[in-house]
């Protein structure tokens, strides 16, 4: 256990800039968002006049929906920093094992008592579990920072805080989500980073390249024996693609987003979970048949990936 | 008798070739074992194959231990340098030395802090800011400050200027090593290790060419030193190998009776550098 902590804290050291330089970056971007808008709007609008009637506006609507709204946003201030973490732990998969075969300090490791299936296992833990929530930690505090200085505005302005949004939108309900839609994501992800781990221990170069060319061959092939047996573009593999990414639990936006990336995407979508966000809707997708063949398939990613790791100083 | 490592018939193929070809090894504990070979002569290979680095056919015990499949055991107890700088270079020393000390339960922070406090190397010091020297320093510190039972050095000082050279082998030999230990060395520069050395194996072509003590070499090999008129009859006693220096004669004998080659000139015991040249352009009778 200790070793396998050891070894995840060099995933984090190793890619600090990844894992913590980037949200603090997503989280500044924000901070400086607001402070923009609130200078842009005094340059134009002198001492917040229609601001001062929007928020007067605003607190004279219905609670109910002035919460739901609030809710919605809270959840959806993550989706920028979800999105990106998607990339980082894209990225960060695909160099895990190649990197050090790279620059042959795979040697150096190799030399410690640690297994390969420990080194595996805390590199998949990385990205499932250490990146996920640095991210997340790095959320809540951007959204504290950016309601505390928004309450202080909106105090500035006349309007009691509390009352207008302080109290509504749940946002220890949102965080608590969003931190669990990230570790359900991380399963449901298995698939998409065995084979990136996969990749990582096989390819000889480029890994990005063998990463996505096999699959987008395949998919190319397949589209094009569909359209020679049936001229109907039936389930491929872009088509399960689509599918497992518009059914993963991650919050990509407040509403009930029925259909929505997948209409965004030219899928047509048949609705097989239920996407408003709550915390049965996310753990519905965990226990699904297809989370169980999305098992399957991760195991035999990263067995294979483990088996080549095993080899990867033969030559 | 329990053999540090153990080898029957171990041999390693790359697709067409042979790198080891069906090699007996037998090494006890508390020897320094210079591995000796030209390039290519297959010495990585089988160092490979004793550290758990690479797949091999026949047997091979280390520490009675398969280091195919408990790799990760077999390094609690066994350390080793690959032969050129490996560290990975985003980590700073710190981090290096807390890695180090907990994933091994042998690493020695104190001594590793004493090692490095003789260097410029610092704490704070990433690797890519060290030097090559700097690097292999650090390196050697850490590996020196685990209490292993068997320590592999694939050309340790490669790239190193020749103080720390002499150095580190004089560390090696006063703090490092007891009878409980089993240090195996590679490296070209054999002059340097060859009074360190307890046992010797020349490897060629994947083959053992030579494996004994250095007691036994200073035994059997000797070589006679003569005059260009006395050349002739050293030729007759059927010398190994024969060079000129300085219009002198040098004759290389395997088992050969010293007092008849007494009679003809000047008998030393050959150095290691020139016993391998004999062996490995003469020797493969």
């Amino acid at each position: 256990m200790n070793r396998l902590l050891a070894l995840m804290k060099r995933e984090f050291w190793e890619n600090k800039g990844a894992f913590r330089t980037t949200p603090l970056v997503i989280g500044g971007i924000f901070l400086a968002a607001m402070v923009m808008f609130l200078i842009t709007f005094n340059h134009f609008d002198n001492e917040f006049q229609s601001l001062r009637e929007l928020l007067r506006f605003v607190a004279q609507q219905d609670v109910d929906l002035r919460a739901k709204v609030l809710f919605a946003a809270n959840l959806e201030i993550s989706v920028f920093f979800s999105m990106v973490l998607a990339f980082v732990v894209f990225f960060y998969l695909l160099g895990s094992l190649y990197d050090d075969r790279k620059d042959r300090s795979i040697l150096f490791w190799k030399s410690l008592p640690a297994s390969d299936t420990l080194t595996l296992a805390s590199k998949l833990l990385a990205a499932m579990v250490v990146a996920p929530f640095i991210f997340w930690v790095v959320y809540v505090i951007t959204h504290i920072v950016i309601m505390a200085l928004f309450a202080v505005v909106v105090m500035v302005l006349g309007e009691n805080p509390w009352t207008l949004f302080l109290s509504l939108g749940s946002p220890f309900e949102a965080w608590s989500l969003v931190l669990v839609s990230y570790f359900a994501q991380s399963i449901w992800a298995l698939p998409l980073y065995g084979w990136l781990m996969l990749v990582s221990a096989f390819a000889p170069r480029i890994p990005l390249l063998f990463a996505i060319l096999p699959p987008v061959i395949l998919g190319v092939l397949e589209l094009w024996v569909d359209f020679l047996k049936t001229f109907t573009l039936n389930d491929n593999l872009f088509g399960l693609f689509g599918r497992w990414f518009a059914n993963s639990p991650l919050i990509m936006s407040g509403d009930d987003h029925e259909n929505g990336f997948g209409a965004a995407l030219g899928i047509p979508i048949t609705s097989d979970y239920d996407h408003e966000v709550t915390l049965a809707n996310i753990f519905d997708r965990l226990f699904s048949t297809d989370m169980l063949i999305g098992l399957a398939i991760a195991a035999v990613f990263l067995g294979a990936a483990l088996w080549l790791r095993r080899r990867a100083t033969e030559s | 008798m329990n053999y540090v490592i153990e080898a029957q018939g171990m041999t390693k193929r790359y697709k067409s070739t042979l790198a080891v070809d069906n090699i007996d090894l037998q090494i006890p504990a508390g020897r320094i074992v210079g591995l000796i070979g030209p390039n290519g002569a297959g010495k990585t290979s089988a160092l490979k194959a004793i550290l758990g680095l690479a797949t091999y056919e026949g047997k091979l015990s280390v520490l009675g231990k398969c280091p195919s499949k408990d790799r990760a055991v077999l390094m609690e107890d066994v350390c080793f340098i690959a032969d050129v700088a490996v560290l990975p270079r985003w980590i700073r020393v710190w981090q290096l030395l807390e890695l180090t000390e907990r994933i091994h339960p042998k690493f020695s922070r104190e001594k590793c802090l004493q090692y490095l406090s003789k260097t410029k190397v610092t704490l704070e010091h990433r690797v890519k800011q060290l030097s090559k020297g700097m690097v292999a320093q650090l390196h050697l510190a850490i590996v020196m400050s685990i209490d292993v039972k068997l320590l592999v050095l694939d050309e340790p000082t490669l790239g190193l200027d020749i103080l720390f050279r002499k150095e580190f082998y004089t560390n090696l030999l006063n703090d490092y090593f007891d009878e409980e230990r089993t240090i195996l060395i590679t490296t070209h520069q054999v002059e340097e290790i060859e009074h360190i050395l307890s046992d010797l194996i020349f490897i060629q072509d994947g083959r053992i060419a030579l494996d004994s003590s250095m007691d036994d070499i200073q035994e059997r090999y000797a070589e006679l030193m003569v005059p260009p008129d006395m050349a002739a009859a050293a030729r007759e006693l059927q010398p190994m190998n024969e060079r000129e220096l300085f219009g002198r004669h040098i004759f290389l004998f395997d088992n050969a009776n010293r007092e008849q080659l007494k009679a003809l000139g000047e008998v030393r015991t050959p150095s290691v550098a020139d016993l391998f040249v004999a062996i490995m352009s003469g020797g493969k009778s």
